[in-house]
């Protein structure tokens, strides 16, 4: 542990001191990276510090344009370009959904002659099979949204324990149709996560099927070892015509697993031998970010995202002194916005955040409800408290212990004590972390976190951290906040079919939320990855802040 | 007889010790906030979701009426589920990962071969140098090379692992380009690369580890060459040779077959900074990956594995004692 923290307190000094010189990477490779023409061929290498490739679609919890996404398509999916907001795209279906039923109801045709690396055909049948096993215990761990929304979800329980999902109709081979229990303007979004993948049952070895998946997308998985690679190569029946998110360039794709991170990014600034042709997976570790920094030639190949997840500071509105409005715009006033931008790495690390909507999500509306210098308004933040009758709290604030939560929660703990609020620091590990700020009791007054969507729309912004039914119970919505008309709005929002319409409503709810300032965001931090010297179309949208596989190819050489 | 009598009492005491680290692991994990199935439920998970896959990992039973199925399985096998998704773990079981999707038993025998690659490699190449330096700095004691060697392992004893290892990766496998950087090839693969890409994490082991045994050396031989028995060997007219590395370092390697025992066994268990270094995927990281994800029977099953190891290195070495010095058995 000693020894840990050695390395860790080496590795924040060289953050700090870069934050200090006002690094910024976005001169090197431009915001994001960019793209060019795919060439056909090579082996890429993806370096990954996870020991296992989960390619189970019902267990997967990945985004639609990672390691998933190379083996398995969807109904729909996301085009990601750099610059540009996400958007949601046919992937198997000929479009994005046709909602019905004032939005309860959703059908999709599949496109024709789709076909699996078996050659056998993909049929709507498949599809609906692979919604269903996503149900079953014996496969939980994804995502699970539809779950709650189909009809007969909430007691469906796979079919495995027997029987159809009857809410999930297939009139024909290429026709699926889905039933809801309320309108949900977000369906075609939910309909590109793992579990709308088809999976033909006669397939179908639960044991065995995240190793060995039938293959829909430009690869398949030729060998699995646990712990130590995985390689995929080209699906001969994949129809490039039919995918146009999917570049399929490398011939193959080979996970490096069980990779040590800052071994990760020493191979790739080192850039010998086959790492030219290779991607870290996970974050430069900030001592790397340094190093990069001095050596021209891996600045070249850091690309850093534009945003990423909000990093926000939740308020307990239901303790003590905090269900007071003004104790909590107080608060807003407060915080040292750029001491935690520092404390995060510096501009490398994130913007200053003002609203709850990041950066990259269409129909995200900038605003600034509480104007102040970027390191606070003490003045006004006494004077709030001052109003309020308390001049002086004392308030505990829940932090992870890793090295960075601490010092981010040091830096808030320092702005708060310019304005008379004294912060306790209650450091516990991760685990204990989740387990306190998301179950029942919500026994802390302030607490830090970060929260990336699961799909690019406003609604995965808002809706888990902000919606009353969220509170406790494993949820996100670590303010305990609870506003009728907030939960309203959510639920218009949600039901809402028309894309403008529903962007309009969240960006309304974004604002409304923070007029009552549950949470006060802090930065959308940002995220950087290396690659090798082979590699190109490597690029990080603003959202997801992660590098998008499908477009990855290799250089000519 | 008395000999059986021996080994049967330290057979059913480690039987009994290992008993009480799989209670105690399993006690320890339950005071965890943590709760598993809340990890492998999905995301969003509503309680009833939670409790189907509660029931289904077994997690919904008492701790100690899990413990009791967890001793089942090891003697009769477990099945988790019903019908096509059932999960049968054939004895001894271990548990299952159902992050994984593997039975822990074959997840073990997985990553054996790694591991006892790093370890075997690095402790007979450890023993070698430092046994071999300390006798040199007992014998020349005072001299340059006695100073050298001391100031050489209290480097090797302070240097933290991780830190070494990383110089060592940058100096000889990116700077050099003499050693590959990371990854293991196995023995039955291709030997030549085998022995290759272990040279570095054998090196950086031996080094921290030499340096203790360098020491412990030293200081049980300059102890050992005062002895009576020494100085009548030399009287008798013996040869210094066969005074040091017979009858002196007969009394010395006692202690050091205790420590080194001790040592072998549990870096057998996982040489958790060596492996997660140069990206080995043996038995360490496996169980900072169980802990990372909160997988309990990983977690349960790789610390007992671990555990017996340590313990089954005690036992021999309480048997080399006997060979050593005839008295301990008697």
């Amino acid at each position: 542990m000693k020894r840990t923290n050695i390395v860790g307190a080496v590795a924040f000094a060289a953050v700090v001191t870069m934050a200090g010189c006002n690094a910024n990477p976005k001169d090197a490779a431009g915001p994001g990276g960019s793209t060019t023409a795919v060439h056909k061929g090579g082996t890429l290498t993806i370096l990954t510090a996870a020991s296992d490739v989960n390619f189970d679609p019902a267990k997967s919890q990945t985004l639609a344009t990672t390691s998933l996404g190379l083996v398995l398509r969807r109904l729909t999916t996301w085009d990601i370009e750099p610059g540009k907001p996400a958007k949601v795209v046919p992937d198997l279906a000929t479009d994005t959904g046709r909602a019905s039923d004032g939005g309860k109801t959703w059908t999709f045709t599949l496109k024709d002659g789709l076909k699996y690396a078996d050659g056998t055909a993909i049929t709507a049948a498949d599809v609906k099979y692979g919604v269903e096993r996503s149900f079953a215990p014996e496969l939980s761990g994804g995502l699970s949204y539809h779950k709650s929304l189909l009809v007969g979800g909430a007691d469906y329980k796979g079919p495995y324990a027997g029987g159809d999902l009857s809410s999930i109709d297939t009139p024909d081979p290429r026709t699926i149709v889905f039933h809801l229990k309320t309108s949900y303007g977000d369906w075609p979004w939910i309909a590109s996560m793992p579990a709308f993948t088809p999976v033909p049952k006669a397939k179908d070895d639960p044991k065995t099927y995240a190793q060995h998946p039938v293959a829909s997308g430009p690869y398949q998985v030729a060998s699995y070892q646990q712990g130590v690679a995985v390689k995929l190569t080209r699906n001969p029946n994949w129809d490039a015509h039919s995918d146009p998110v999917r570049t399929g360039g490398p011939d193959q794709v080979v996970f490096q697993l069980g990779q040590d991170t800052t071994v990760q990014a020493q191979r790739l600034i080192a850039d010998f031998g086959a790492d030219k042709s290779a991607f870290g997976a996970g974050f430069v570790p900030p001592a790397q970010l340094v190093q990069v920094q001095q050596n021209a030639a891996a600045k070249q190949r850091l690309v850093t995202s534009d945003a990423g997840a909000l990093a926000y500071l939740a308020i307990n509105t239901q303790r003590g002194p905090l269900k007071d409005l003004k104790v909590r715009q107080a608060i807003e006033y407060a915080v040292d916005k750029r001491a935690f931008q520092v404390a995060s790495g510096g501009a490398i690390g994130g913007d200053l955040a003002t609203t709850l909507i990041t950066p990259g999500i269409a129909g995200r509306a900038e605003y600034n409800l509480y104007p102040a210098d970027p390191t606070g308004d003490v003045a006004k933040a006494k004077q709030l408290l001052s109003e309020a009758g308390q001049p002086s709290l004392n308030l505990t604030l829940l932090s992870q212990n890793d090295q960075q939560s601490l010092a981010q929660a040091q830096a808030v703990q320092q702005g708060l004590q310019r304005a008379g609020i004294t912060v306790t620091i209650k450091p516990v590990d991760e685990t204990a972390w989740t387990a306190a700020a998301t179950g029942d009791q919500g026994d802390y007054d302030l607490t830090v976190s970060s929260w990336q969507p699961d799909f690019p729309s406003a609604n995965g912004n808002i809706q888990p951290l902000f919606a009353s039914n969220q509170i406790g119970g494993g949820g996100y919505n670590l303010s305990r906040y609870s506003q009728p008309e907030v939960d309203t709005l959510i639920d218009q929002a949600t039901a809402e079919t028309d894309p403008a319409k529903a962007q309009a409503l969240w960006a309304q709810a974004d604002k409304r939320i923070l007029q009552d300032a549950p949470v006060v965001p802090l930065i959308y931090t940002k995220n950087s990855f290396l690659h090798g010297s082979n590699v190109q179309n490597f690029f990080v949208a603003s959202f997801p802040a992660y590098p998008n596989y499908l477009k990855v190819s290799l250089k000519q050489r | 007889m008395r000999a059986l009598r021996l080994v049967s009492g330290r057979l059913l005491s480690m039987l009994v010790t290992l008993l009480a680290i799989s209670l105690l692991t399993y006690a320890v994990f339950y005071l965890l906030p943590a709760d598993p199935a809340q990890l492998s439920c999905g995301r969003p998970c509503t309680p009833q979701r939670l409790a189907d896959a509660r029931a289904f990992m077994g997690y919904d039973e008492s701790w100690f009426r899990q413990y009791l199925d967890f001793l089942g399985g090891l003697v009769g096998g477990r099945t988790f589920g019903s019908g096509v998704a059932a999960v049968h773990c054939a004895a001894p079981c271990f548990g299952y990962s159902f992050r994984l999707n593997e039975s822990v038993t074959q997840l073990i025998l997985d990553r054996i071969p790694v591991t006892f690659s790093i370890a075997l490699g690095a402790a007979l190449l450890w023993l070698l140098i430092g046994v071999g330096a300390g006798m040199v700095s007992a014998v020349r004691r005072g001299t340059p090379v006695d100073r050298a060697a001391m100031t050489f392992s209290t480097v090797g004893v302070s240097a933290p692992s991780y830190l070494v290892g990383l110089l060592a990766i940058l100096l000889f496998g990116f700077t050099l380009n003499m050693v590959p950087v990371s990854g293991y090839v196995p023995l039955t693969e291709d030997p030549v690369q085998w022995l290759w890409h272990l040279v570095l994490p054998w090196c950086v082991l031996a080094l921290l580890s030499a340096a203790v045994y360098a020491r412990l050396t030293r200081g049980q031989m300059l102890e050992v060459l005062g002895e009576d028995y020494i100085r009548t060997a030399r009287a008798k007219g013996l040869g210094e040779r066969r005074v040091i590395g017979w009858h002196a370092l007969r009394n010395v390697l006692i202690p050091i077959v205790t420590v080194f025992g001790l040592d072998l066994g549990s870096l057998l268990g996982g040489a958790v900074i060596t492996e997660r270094v140069f990206s080995m995927s043996g038995l360490g990281a496996l169980l900072l990956d169980a802990v990372g994800n909160i997988d309990l029977p990983l977690i349960v099953g790789v610390t007992l594995f671990s555990a017996f190891l340590i313990i089954l290195a005690n036992f021999l070495v309480d048997l080399l004692y006997g060979v050593l010095d005839p008295r301990a058995t008697r």
